[in-house]
């Protein structure tokens, strides 16, 4: 059942925490090239399904199959050098490492150099070093000037809150992923750092190729970049479809405003 | 006086007046009143009179923030402060004396062995109580001015004159090494040091004036030459390469400089220089907190003994143990080093999934296990358990002899050193110490952007056991015979106080933080039977004044700074906050949005 055209695909995948089902019978799926929004109210499973499919939980039912292989089971750094990249949704930089170095981390799956290489600075260890160095400048130029030149010196704790949620998606670029998760980017954002973000998320998929899974809650964002939007609810998906479709389906109006009184 | 409260004063006095109390009853004052300085006069256990009040009156001079200000204290309060709370010290020590005096010695003496007639006497000026303590109360408040004058003096002032006073006292203590590096170098000592005792005044002078000087030079514009001089050393391979070969040459001739007893004393702190580089990696790196080290430490010791054809000992002479090899040692250490990486493996795998202090736990009980392993009876046939074992290699060769001789030993630790630090500094600054650092900030965040967690876990354990089991292998060759009361937890504790106060993180600190822990107590053996009292005054003072080590890694210090940019942070925003209302508030609209602080 599993389609080999579709990059990611959750088939009944079932997460629960005790007694909660955070997820369950979840199927959903994205394709190459597109940006899939996951919207629903707080606690339907929209963080829960990120770190099941990045491998920070285990699901408890179901298959998770990325470009047609099961990654269920594996450890997150299996699954991000499989080519899944992601942000957390309060900002998880290294604070203390520098701009570019945070950037750097991110090629290490990309990379091999091993402790022979890095004591005698052999020539291969020297050239990949400097790819790295310029991959991960790369990554950081795509968000213009803010984290580059003197920047990139600086610890990444010295950073503004906005430029903080930047060089956690330019770290994610710099890991080379065909899918980018992005997990409220927007959250604690001004309008207009919103705006700018909105046009970040569509250049990935442009410029740089990239599929793109983001959960959101400005529903002006989620209009402006969607292909297509799945909405969450109890850890069910309830509705899918256009942003339009989505906005107008009754159980999403439901979930987020509630029904009617009756009588 | 009125910018510090009358109760901090006092408080502050009475503390200085505990402490030497304190001093008094643990038998410094006796162990060093004779031990002099400069002249026959200042003492180390004069200083130790003074020094109490010094260290109340300076921390009570401190800065203080006053309705969100902070304020220095003026000098001329700072040394009115000083002398008051100096005197209200120096009255409670002479109480205190008074009270022994009337309450009888001898009486005291039943629980405080170091409360003897010569301590009185010593305290007291040999004037008796009560005639002798007003000198004592004087000397004190002397303290308590210089106390406040360090403190509160100009800065260009202060810095060189605290920097010159504590270059006498160092370069006094130092009296037995000193001359001998002068005789050595073929320079004339006796102007600097009186013969068998401590520096002449002419040669305290010198010390002071060049000491501060020198301070004075390095703090020239606030720091802005020295800013410019480690700029342009950044920026000037040659220099870099200069200073480094200056250093080598400095290394290389150290032992013929200072004889035999030193040299001794520098092989020793380079064993744990080698723990504790080994131990950095696991700490300091990969910030996997291992408080069973010394298990690397007997394993490399035990295996050269065993690699190398050392005897058991055993009640009736010698035997030779079940598993030996009588290998060249330096064919040896390779193979110890590499099977240490394994046991490092060994004892990764099953802590891989704990963290802090489960992890310190465990590693505590792992170390334990290896040291009760050496002592036991099932140990024996192995490596000779209770009685263990002696006939460890020399190592002789072209004609070095590193056992019997320290300046050879010291050769061989510095070779072995430098091989350690060059290994730790080339890899903090590969794709491997990023990995490490990753992992050390946020283990779950570093494993979610492709970073193997067990596998570089496993790596900072098999490298930081390789070194360290090469200091075990070299403490085997230095002193020929092994027995189990060398492996004990104290190892883990001393090589972990190394680091720490070093600087986690930091090569040069670890250096520094041998030579302070271990070179210093072997330098001026006075002070061994303080040693503990030592290490753990250092610990504390360092924890408190200076977490981040002596000389701390960059990124550490940032670590233990994150707290403070935090809170600022929080009271930058809050002030934006505020203003942003302030802004709406005049002109009734609501549509105002804070600028973008961009």
């Amino acid at each position: 059942m599993s389609d080999p055209e579709h990059l990611l695909e959750l088939t009944d995948v079932a997460k629960h925490f005790g007694g909660l089902y955070a997820l369950s019978g979840l199927t959903f799926h994205v394709d190459p090239g597109e940006i899939v929004s996951v919207i629903g109210p707080n606690g339907a499973g929209k963080s829960t399904m990120f770190n099941v499919v990045t491998g920070l939980y285990e699901p408890d039912d179901g298959d998770i199959r990325f470009r047609g292989a099961n990654v269920v089971g594996l450890a997150p750094n299996q699954i991000t050098k499989l080519g899944i990249a992601r942000t957390f949704q309060t900002v998880h930089l290294f604070p203390n490492m520098t701009i570019l170095e945070n950037a750097m981390v991110g090629q290490h799956c990309r990379t091999k150099s091993g402790v022979v290489g890095s004591v005698f600075r052999l020539p291969g260890t020297r050239r990949e070093e400097e790819r790295i160095r310029t991959r991960a400048r790369e990554s950081l130029g795509f968000f213009g000037t803010r984290l580059a030149g003197y920047r990139e010196e600086q610890p990444a704790s010295a950073l503004s809150y906005a430029n903080r949620r930047r060089l956690e998606m330019a770290r994610a670029l710099a890991t080379d992923p065909a899918l980018v998760m992005l997990d409220e980017p927007t959250a604690g954002m001004n309008p207009r750092e919103t705006l700018e973000l909105r046009d970040h998320i569509v250049r990935m998929r442009d410029e740089l190729g990239l599929t793109v899974l983001v959960i959101e809650h400005d529903m002006r964002v989620v209009k402006g970049v969607s292909d297509r939007v799945v909405a969450l609810d109890y850890g069910r998906k309830i509705a899918e479809g256009t942003y339009d479709e989505v906005a107008n389906d009754p159980q999403v109006i439901e979930a987020y405003l509630g029904t009617k009184a009756v009588g | 006086m009125g910018e510090v409260p009358t109760r901090s004063i006092v408080r502050a006095g009475l503390l200085g007046g505990a402490g030497a109390i304190y001093v008094a009853l643990v038998g410094l004052y006796t162990k060093f009143a004779d031990l002099e300085l400069v002249g026959e006069q200042i003492t180390l256990g004069r200083v130790l009179i003074v020094a109490p009040a010094f260290v109340a009156a300076f921390a009570v001079t401190r800065p203080r923030v006053v309705a969100g200000v902070r304020r220095s204290v003026e000098l001329r309060s700072g040394l009115a402060v000083g002398a008051v709370s100096a005197l209200v010290g120096g009255a409670f020590f002479s109480v205190a004396i008074w009270f022994a005096d009337w309450f009888g010695v001898d009486r005291i003496r039943e629980v405080f062995v170091a409360v003897t007639e010569p301590l009185i006497d010593f305290l007291t000026f040999d004037k008796g109580v009560p005639a002798g303590l007003p000198i004592l109360i004087g000397l004190c408040v002397v303290g308590g001015v210089v106390g406040g004058f360090a403190r509160t003096a100009p800065v260009a002032i202060r810095r060189p004159a605290t920097a010159g006073l504590l270059a006498v006292i160092l370069f006094g203590l130092l009296q037995r090494i000193v001359p001998i590096v002068f005789v050595e170098l073929g320079f004339e000592a006796d102007w600097l040091y009186a013969r068998g005792s401590g520096l002449t005044f002419l040669g305290g002078l010198v010390v002071f004036v060049i000491a501060a000087g020198a301070n004075a030079a390095w703090n020239r514009d606030e720091g802005r030459s020295r800013e410019r001089v480690r700029k342009s050393m950044q920026q000037a391979p040659a220099a870099r390469l200069g200073l480094l070969v200056a250093i080598l040459a400095i290394l290389a001739i150290l032992p013929l400089l200072l004889g035999t007893v030193i040299s001794e004393v520098l092989g020793q702190v380079m064993i744990y220089v080698l723990l504790g580089l080994g131990l950095n990696i696991v700490v300091g790196y990969a910030g996997l907190l291992d408080l069973g080290y010394v298990a690397f430490f007997a394993f490399g010791a035990y295996t050269t003994g065993v690699l190398t054809g050392a005897f058991l000992n055993t009640t009736t002479g010698a035997a030779t143990p079940a598993l030996s090899a009588d290998l060249n040692f330096f064919v040896a250490v390779w193979i110890v080093a590499l099977l240490a990486a394994g046991v490092g493996l060994l004892i990764g795998a099953p802590v891989l999934r704990l963290r802090g202090d489960y992890l310190a736990i465990v590693t505590l009980g792992l170390g334990e296990i290896v040291s009760v392993i050496t002592a036991s009876k099932w140990a024996q046939p192995l490596i000779g358990g209770p009685q263990g074992m002696r006939g460890v290699t020399k190592a002789e060769v072209f004609g070095l002899n590193f056992q019997d001789n320290p300046q050879h030993f010291y050769y061989l630790a510095l070779a072995f050193v430098l091989l350690a630090a060059f290994v730790s500094w080339r890899l903090s600054r590969s794709r491997i110490g990023r990995a490490w650092n990753a992992m050390r900030e946020d283990e779950q965040v570093a494993d979610a952007m492709g970073i193997s967690t067990t596998k570089f876990k496993l790596l900072a354990f098999a490298l930081g056991g390789a070194i360290g089991s090469l200091g075990g292998a070299l403490f085997a060759v230095s002193i020929g015979s092994l027995t189990p009361a060398s492996f004990e937890i104290t190892v883990s504790i001393t090589a972990l106080a190394v680091v720490i106060i070093g600087g986690l993180g930091s090569i040069p600190g670890v250096v520094v933080g041998a030579l302070v822990l271990l070179g210093l107590p072997g330098l001026l053996r006075e002070f061994e039977e303080y040693r503990a009292l030592i290490y753990g005054g250092a610990l504390v003072a360092i924890m408190i004044l200076r977490p981040q080590g002596l000389i701390p890694n960059v990124r550490r210090s940032r670590e233990l700074a994150e707290e403070e940019v935090t809170q600022d942070a929080w009271a930058t925003k809050a002030g934006a906050e505020s203003e942003a209302v302030a802004a709406v508030l005049p002109g009734g609209s609501l549509g105002v949005e804070k600028e973008d602080l961009e």
